[in-house]
């Protein structure tokens, strides 16, 4: 404003500060640029942040860290000084052999109490007949359903997480008939059979696993005796493979230390080992019926690896020879000297 | 300023994103397949597959042939997966079968990528009390199953009754011939 001009009257004060509003609003779109660059950027940082700390959160193996995620039970019950702690029945007769191999370790009822929830996890992890020797024997599981049930139990469950297509799997074993017979609940592994469970192993923190073994109260392990061209075998402690979802080809790397790290996840009330027939070669599919042997056997303990060095030696093979019991006794899962053990043996 | 702040906090999470994948989250090194090789991937796909496309004798297809590479192998034969890893194994194809009389049978062809990884693969999983076929020393035949190599496969087929064993030796032929 020069001197010349007059003093501002109210309107042109108003008029001048229009104008000037509007030369504000005329820098505006450059402002709002730069707000909006900011904005986005911002946001992208955000974003990306939360993106990059989800996957910082997850573990390797696709889990979330830091989630509080049920862990399995402690399924076992105390030793009682001075009973049997391992039983070997010999006879034609699976479900009578298991009866009197229960009835030495105590009976079932030592073992599983009125009201209580039991699964039952056999071998069902091939699409075999029970002649071919992949999976436990259904006349095995039907008599185990049935001694647990006249124990009182309120659920029975019979489940395993199968290698071949589970609904071929179920059927052709004969396990999913006897053991409804017999009156269990047969869970196959579907999508929803499973439940994200803390299992603090040294190979695997985090695991997909069936939902019995989660709900029970009891684990009754019973797995069939077989020859395995990984292992050497599979019997006892590599059952427990098939109760976890997905983790097929990573278990199977370093895979003694693996059968392992799953037998010390899961601590089961008790084994019963099938080996009324036996797989000696082609394992663990098999097929042949060449390849199996007739042994008429069963074996009860609550000694996982001295239950497979006794099965070793029906394989033809020495404990030592096998690196998951040589391992596992050397994380005090058992004892591999069987026979220190104070046992009964049923002839036929 | 103000740019320069947004360039770096832009910059911060594909860099730590990347910085994980850089880190462990990225597959293992895998020799990367030339054209070639691919094109002969899929040609020798196409090849065991089409063993299947046109109708056997004694057996038809149940549902359809899956075929499983050497990850996927873990999944259908579960530890025994590795004594076929280790003599090259290539690619599986399984189906189930079934006679007209309604028996079933399983029949596993693996492409073992070559004769004489088929021939390793056999005399490893050849048992003590296999009995050679007559007239046939690449197939063995025990009860309710026989097996034979041809070129670079591998088959193996197991029965579920006496129906289905009885066709094994009709299917086992007709595939050899395919094979050729």
């Amino acid at each position: 404003m020069s001197d010349r001009d007059p003093p501002p009257t109210k309107d042109v004060v108003l008029e001048a500060r229009v104008r000037a509003g509007s030369a504000k609003s005329e820098k505006a779109p450059e402002e709002m640029d730069r707000r909006a660059l900011l904005r986005v950027g911002m946001t992208t940082a955000i974003a990306g942040g939360a993106v990059a700390l989800g996957l910082t959160l997850r573990s390797r193996d696709g889990h979330e860290k830091n989630r509080v995620l049920p862990k399995l039970k402690d399924h076992r019950i105390g030793k009682i000084q001075g009973a049997v702690e391992m039983a070997i029945a010999r006879g034609s007769d699976p479900a009578q052999n298991v009866r009197r191999a229960v009835e030495a370790m105590g009976g079932m009822g030592r073992f599983v109490q009125r009201g209580e929830r039991v699964v039952i996890k056999p071998n069902i992890g091939w699409n075999r007949l029970p002649e071919q020797a992949a999976n436990t024997n259904p006349d095995v599981v039907a008599e185990v359903v049935r001694l647990v049930a006249a124990a009182g139990a309120s659920k029975i469950w019979v489940t395993d997480a199968s290698v071949n297509t589970a609904e071929q799997c179920f059927a052709r074993s004969g396990i999913e008939k006897a053991a409804k017979a017999a009156g269990a609940t047969v869970v196959r592994p579907d999508a929803t059979a499973f439940r994200e469970v803390d299992v603090s192993g040294k190979l695997l923190r985090v695991a997909d696993v069936l939902f019995p073994f989660v709900e029970a109260d009891r684990v009754i392990n019973v797995p069939v005796v077989k020859q395995h061209g990984l292992s050497g075998a599979t019997m006892a402690m590599k059952n427990w493979y098939g109760m976890l979802g997905g983790q097929r080809v990573k278990l199977h790397q370093n895979i003694h230390l693996s059968i392992v790290d799953l037998a010390s996840m899961i601590k089961p009330t008790l084994t019963i080992m099938d080996a009324t027939r036996i797989l000696l070669a082609n394992g663990p599919t098999g097929g042949s019926l060449s390849d199996v042997k007739m042994m008429n056997t069963i074996a009860v303990s609550s000694d996982e690896v001295a239950l497979d060095a006794f099965g070793a030696g029906l394989l033809g093979l020495s404990p030592s020879d096998l690196g998951f019991i040589v391992e596992g006794a050397k994380a005090g899962l058992g004892t591999p000297d069987w026979k220190n053990l104070k046992t009964e043996e049923l002839g036929g | 300023m103000r740019i320069l702040l947004l360039v770096v906090l832009s910059l911060i999470p594909p860099t730590l994103i990347g910085s994980l994948v850089w880190n462990g989250r990225r597959a293992l090194p895998t020799e990367h397949a030339t054209g070639q090789a691919r094109s002969t991937g899929q040609e020798a796909d196409a090849a065991l597959k089409s063993l299947f496309e046109t109708p056997l004798p004694g057996a038809k297809i149940k549902e359809k042939v899956a075929l499983y590479d050497e990850k996927g192998l873990f999944d259908y034969i579960d530890g025994a997966a590795p004594i076929f890893i280790e003599r090259h194994f290539r690619k599986l194809a399984a189906t189930e079968m079934a006679t007209p009389e309604g028996s079933d049978l399983v029949c596993d062809v693996y492409d073992m990528g070559s004769s004489e990884n088929a021939l390793a693969i056999f005399t490893a999983e050849k048992s003590a009390n296999a009995k050679v076929v007559e007239g046939w020393p690449e197939a063995i035949a025990g009860s309710m199953s026989f097996v034979f190599h041809t070129g670079r496969y591998y088959t193996k087929m197991t029965a579920f009754d006496a129906k289905a064993e009885a066709a094994l030796p009709l299917v086992a032929r007709a595939l050899k011939e395919k094979m050729k």
